[in-house]
């Protein structure tokens, strides 16, 4: 970028007051928590490492971070398998079919996780609906509950808009001619699609896993009511810390370690995926 | 790359969308290695007929077959028909030579044999240096040059153009309209070319097929058409016409601007030519010749094209008289 360039995009002298209210927000609710959260990781009960020390001692906390990512991985791959022919199904359909599908993802976002969690546990506990259905098909029951599949259920509906947003907006941009001129070519319908149609969409699925999975790591409200004591993530232990047992440096230590190896995964994401595309920033 | 052309027959095809009748019973015959041009205005039917023969578009009657195989209910990718489209349709997410190379590898080609095909076609459209730049890296004019040698590069034996250059400035589309025509007589396959531009009908085609309103009016050569045209409509759309009343009220005479010759009042005429008395309305100068206007005493107007060297230049409200020889005008059913 040349000086030019940049004094080009300058505003008049003295309007630059007008982000400081922005900054001042910034800095009340993000920065300042977030040094506080450092420091306290860093002061509580005492000053040094103890936190972090006690945090890789024990199997049991390791775990926890493991199972999270565990958890936030198969999140992340359900969603998509479920997302991806999802939205394929939105661009095809007619604009009324699409705004009910759009609906039909955007309803429950709207709705308050905690109604839905608690929905989710009328629905699959063992006299729910779902195993009286089984049940009236001469079936066993089914747990669905205080288990991994709970959890999966419960955080899967809650990220689908997040993965069909961003792959529908991606599919509404790709040129549906394109499979056309595929099969003039010799390709049959399948083939075309997997080697013309979903490779372009790939920059929508990479928003989607990226979204997804990084939304994941931090749940808690889900899995803490639909799942068991097997799959704890660090959310839950998070919570656990704090108001349980009161240790809020280790909480708060916790907390660094995911938002640090969330950080991690993201810089070595952009290394393949162009963030700031996906987020609409630069070009 | 010398391959033989196949013969295209479309039978009683038709075609309805609802209410709409985009093709009534169109019959066609395509010669095999002949460079049939579809021509017609928007809304007469010229690419649904293209889209048939392709397989996007399926009739409501009518049979297609290709070297007398009928492959009216084949779907696009089983007919072995080379395609290009307006829009090009090259796929974004692959290289040129990707690209080219999309139909052989469908086609379990592969190795050497595979690169020697794709830069073979790549060089019958003198793209060879660009093999491994993007589309998007490409001018309008590439881009339908790698859309040609992946629609080539499989050897068909028939390739269909939907309006292959309507994309392109005119500079543009002159010069890939002579490729495109040296391309038909190197490789001798069948060529069947869709446009709205008479023009490039005229300079390309071995014959033209003329549609409306999703009939054929007229199929023949290119002179076919113009100097013997079935109808008035055939007259209109191929380059300008003078169409005069004619002895009976159902057919007209038609004469070409190029064909009039305008001469001074009293003037000896040649023996034979048809002549009218007239006054000049407007003059154009267009660098190759002038367009007079020429309002006639019995009525209507009639449109001049002559060189810019007359003696003298007609100007606006000059009495002239207008004339034709005999041959150089035909009656048209009106």
């Amino acid at each position: 970028m040349t000086g030019e360039a940049v004094t080009g995009r300058r505003l008049p002298d003295g309007w630059g007051f007008l982000v400081l209210p922005l900054v001042a927000f910034l800095l009340v609710v993000f920065v300042h928590p977030l040094i506080s959260v450092l420091a306290r990781s860093l002061s509580d009960p005492e000053p040094g490492l103890g936190n972090y020390a006690a945090f890789f001692d024990s199997p049991v906390y390791l775990d926890v971070l493991v199972n999270t990512f565990v958890v936030a991985g198969l999140v992340t791959l359900v969603t998509l398998v479920l997302g991806f022919p999802y939205a394929y199904l939105m661009t095809l359909a007619t604009p009324f079919w699409r705004g009910v599908l759009m609906a039909a993802v955007l309803v429950p976002f709207w709705t308050s996780l905690l109604v839905r969690t608690f929905a989710w546990v009328l629905i699959l506990r063992d006299t729910g609906v779902v195993n009286e259905v089984i049940g009236a098909l001469g079936g066993q029951p089914v747990p669905l509950l205080r288990n991994l599949a709970g959890v999966l259920i419960g955080m899967v509906q809650v990220m689908l808009p997040f993965a069909v947003l961003p792959i529908y907006a991606t599919m509404r941009g790709v040129d549906r001619r394109l499979l056309q001129a595929a099969e003039g070519l010799g390709a049959r319908p399948a083939f075309a699609f997997w080697r013309v149609y979903a490779p372009l969409t790939l920059p929508g699925v990479a928003a989607a896993t990226l979204l997804v999975f990084v939304s994941s790591l931090g749940f808690y409200v889900t899995p803490a009511l639909l799942g068991g004591p097997q799959n704890v993530m660090i959310g839950e232990l998070i919570v656990q810390q704090l108001s349980g047992v009161l240790r809020w440096g280790f909480a708060s230590a916790l907390a660094v370690i995911l938002l640090v190896v969330t950080g991690v995964l993201l810089l070595l994401a952009a290394r393949v995926v162009d963030l700031r595309r996906m987020i609409g920033g630069g070009r | 790359m010398n391959e033989t052309g196949g013969s295209v027959d479309v039978l009683g095809v038709g075609k309805t969308y609802g209410q709409a009748v985009a093709l009534d019973d169109v019959t066609l015959h395509v010669e095999p290695g002949e460079f049939m041009t579809l021509l017609g205005s928007s809304g007469s039917g010229k690419s649904t007929l293209l889209n048939v023969v392709a397989g996007f578009t399926r009739p409501t009657s009518g049979s297609v077959t290709v070297d007398g195989r009928d492959i009216t209910h084949d779907p696009p990718y089983k007919r072995d028909l080379g395609m290009v489209f307006q829009h090009y349709a090259l796929f974004p997410h692959m290289s040129v030579a990707e690209n080219v190379a999309f139909p052989l590898r469908r086609r379990r080609v592969r190795g050497a044999e595979l690169t020697r095909r794709v830069d073979e076609a790549l060089d019958v459209v003198e793209l060879g240096g660009l093999r491994d730049r993007r589309p998007a890296q490409l001018s309008g004019g590439q881009q339908q040059r790698v859309a040609l040698a992946r629609a080539i590069v499989f050897r068909p034996r028939v390739l269909l153009m939907d309006e292959p250059l309507g994309a392109l400035d005119k500079r543009l589309r002159e010069q890939l309209q002579l490729e495109i025509k040296r391309l038909h007589t190197e490789l001798g396959i069948t060529f069947v070319f869709v446009t709205h531009d008479q023009d490039e009908a005229l300079t390309m085609s071995d014959r033209i097929a003329l549609l409306r309103d999703g009939r054929v009016v007229q199929v023949g050569t290119p002179a076919d058409l113009y100097d013997r045209p079935a109808s008035r409509y055939v007259a209109e759309f191929l380059g300008e016409s003078n169409l005069l009343p004619a002895a009976n009220d159902s057919e007209a005479l038609l004469v070409r601007p190029q064909d009039v010759r305008l001469s001074r009042p009293g003037a000896d005429l040649p023996a034979g030519d048809h002549a009218h008395d007239g006054k000049v309305t407007e003059v154009i100068y267009l660098g190759s010749g002038l367009r007079v206007e020429v309002e006639l005493r019995s009525g209507g107007r009639l449109i001049a094209r002559t060189g810019t060297r007359l003696d003298p230049v007609p100007r606006p409200d000059d009495e002239v008289v207008v004339h034709w020889r005999q041959q150089d005008c035909v009656t048209v059913p009106a």
